[in-house]
């Protein structure tokens, strides 16, 4: 690596001599994903985009599970505190998290969402 | 609906923010418990900072609620000087004692916040904040919610609370050394699997609760060198839900010392030990950001 008579690098940072010079770090992201492990339709993945998400059976479903297990609209995904919260939408079987059938929940890396016979598997971004 | 229970701080004795605690959180004892017409405070650990924040991205209108504390420990009122609602004109706020007479709450509230140790004084407080209690028989009628206490076991002592409506019960008690209260306190030790036989007043307090909040803080090997300290074997708890008939309860103010995967594993003996009674008790971790539907 050549050095300019003014002590910078091919890396354009300023070096003093025998400084190692800091390098740029590409930042690595990954969305939030919810992973259908079980049920109908699975194994696929979902990432995560919006600020509101409704899972169910609806046609007009974002995330669209087909079986009657589901209620038409079943569950909503919202952001929350950069991350995202789970809501039963008064759904007839409930919504379970990690087993527990909950109203509501922010979830959190590696939780699993039972919906019906769809189960899913909650991943954070970065 | 009769309740919507919501988890705020599930945390005991200290915060314990942090990676191995961030799934069942790391902010003290804190528990909203709602209704269609009411708002009820379940203690003010850290768990009430956040609980403020939430109630006022909720909407403008003002806020009335009922706070209910078990005792006046700092894990249960370090986040009240932090409740952001309490500086708001419109809000109004009703600390209860549990008999007549009672402003032991109220008083040490305000003490906690004075120059000495927090730079802002309860005088400060723009929201009406005042003591009442729950009359003469620990037991009243607060906006269609039939609300009693029970004096429980800890240093300093400190108070269950039990919350009906419409046929539904949830019961909180925190900070409650069951353990001490057994009629044999010896037999977890000689006999770990044989029931314990837990006084019959607290067993009716909780009777057919649909949601018991309990101090499960120690595991069973934990609770050997913590015994006097004023907190339960999580396996008690179990025995008590199971002799009281209750639905379902949460293991709560879990140890700082625990990881997410510790409060999983002690969740697990918690189930086979409920399983071997061969009772329906669904029992479970009390976890921040979680919302239970009681009806």
């Amino acid at each position: 690596m050549a050095a300019t008579q003014d002590g910078n690098d091919e890396l354009g940072a300023l070096t003093a001599e025998n400084e190692i010079p800091v390098m740029p770090v590409q930042v690595i992201t990954r969305p939030y994903m919810l992973q259908q492990i079980r049920g109908p339709g699975s194994p696929i993945v979902y990432n995560l985009e919006a600020d509101v998400l409704v899972v169910g059976r609806a046609d007009d479903a974002d995330i669209r599970i087909g079986s009657t297990a589901l209620s038409r609209r079943h569950m909503r995904l919202e952001r929350y505190q950069g991350g995202y919260r789970a809501i039963d939408l008064d759904s007839s079987n409930g919504v379970y998290l990690n087993e527990v059938r909950v109203h509501s929940a922010v979830l959190r890396d590696g939780d699993t969402l039972q919906l019906g016979n769809a189960v899913f598997l909650f991943h954070e971004g970065k | 609906m009769a309740f919507l229970v919501r988890f705020w701080g599930t945390r005991g004795s200290i915060p314990t923010p942090g990676r191995a605690t961030c799934r069942y959180g790391g902010n003290t004892s804190c528990v909203e418990i709602r209704t269609d017409d009411s708002l009820f405070i379940c203690d003010g650990g850290t768990g009430l900072r956040e609980l403020g924040v939430d109630l006022l991205r909720r909407g403008n209108t003002p806020i009335s609620a009922h706070l209910l504390f078990s005792h006046m420990h700092w894990d249960h009122i370090q986040g009240f000087p932090f409740f952001a609602p309490a500086y708001r004109p419109q809000n109004r706020f009703h600390i209860y004692g549990t008999h007549p007479g009672d402003t032991r709450f109220h008083s040490l509230l305000s003490g906690q916040m004075r120059s000495a140790y927090f730079p802002v004084d309860f005088s400060e407080l723009n929201a009406h904040v005042d003591a009442t209690d729950l009359g003469a028989d620990g037991a009243r009628l607060i906006e269609g919610v039939m609300v009693r206490c029970f004096e429980q076991k800890h240093p300093g002592l400190s108070y269950a609370y039990s919350l009906e409506r419409n046929g539904r019960k949830v019961v909180y008690a925190t900070d409650n050394e069951i353990d001490l209260t057994l009629a044999d306190p010896t037999l977890p030790v000689r006999e770990p699997n044989a029931p314990r036989v837990i006084p019959g007043k607290f067993i009716e307090f909780c009777r057919g609760a649909d949601l018991l909040i309990a101090d499960g803080q120690y595991t069973d090997a934990e609770y050997l060198k913590c015994t006097g300290w004023g907190h339960a074997r999580a396996t008690t708890v179990v025995d008590l839900a199971v002799q009281a008939g209750v639905r379902q309860v949460a293991i709560y103010h879990h140890d700082p010392m625990q990881s997410d995967r510790d409060v999983e594993n002690k969740i697990e003996t918690c189930r086979l030990r409920a399983a071997r009674f061969g009772s329906p008790l669904f029992v479970f971790a009390a976890r921040e950001g979680v919302e239970i539907k009681v009806d």
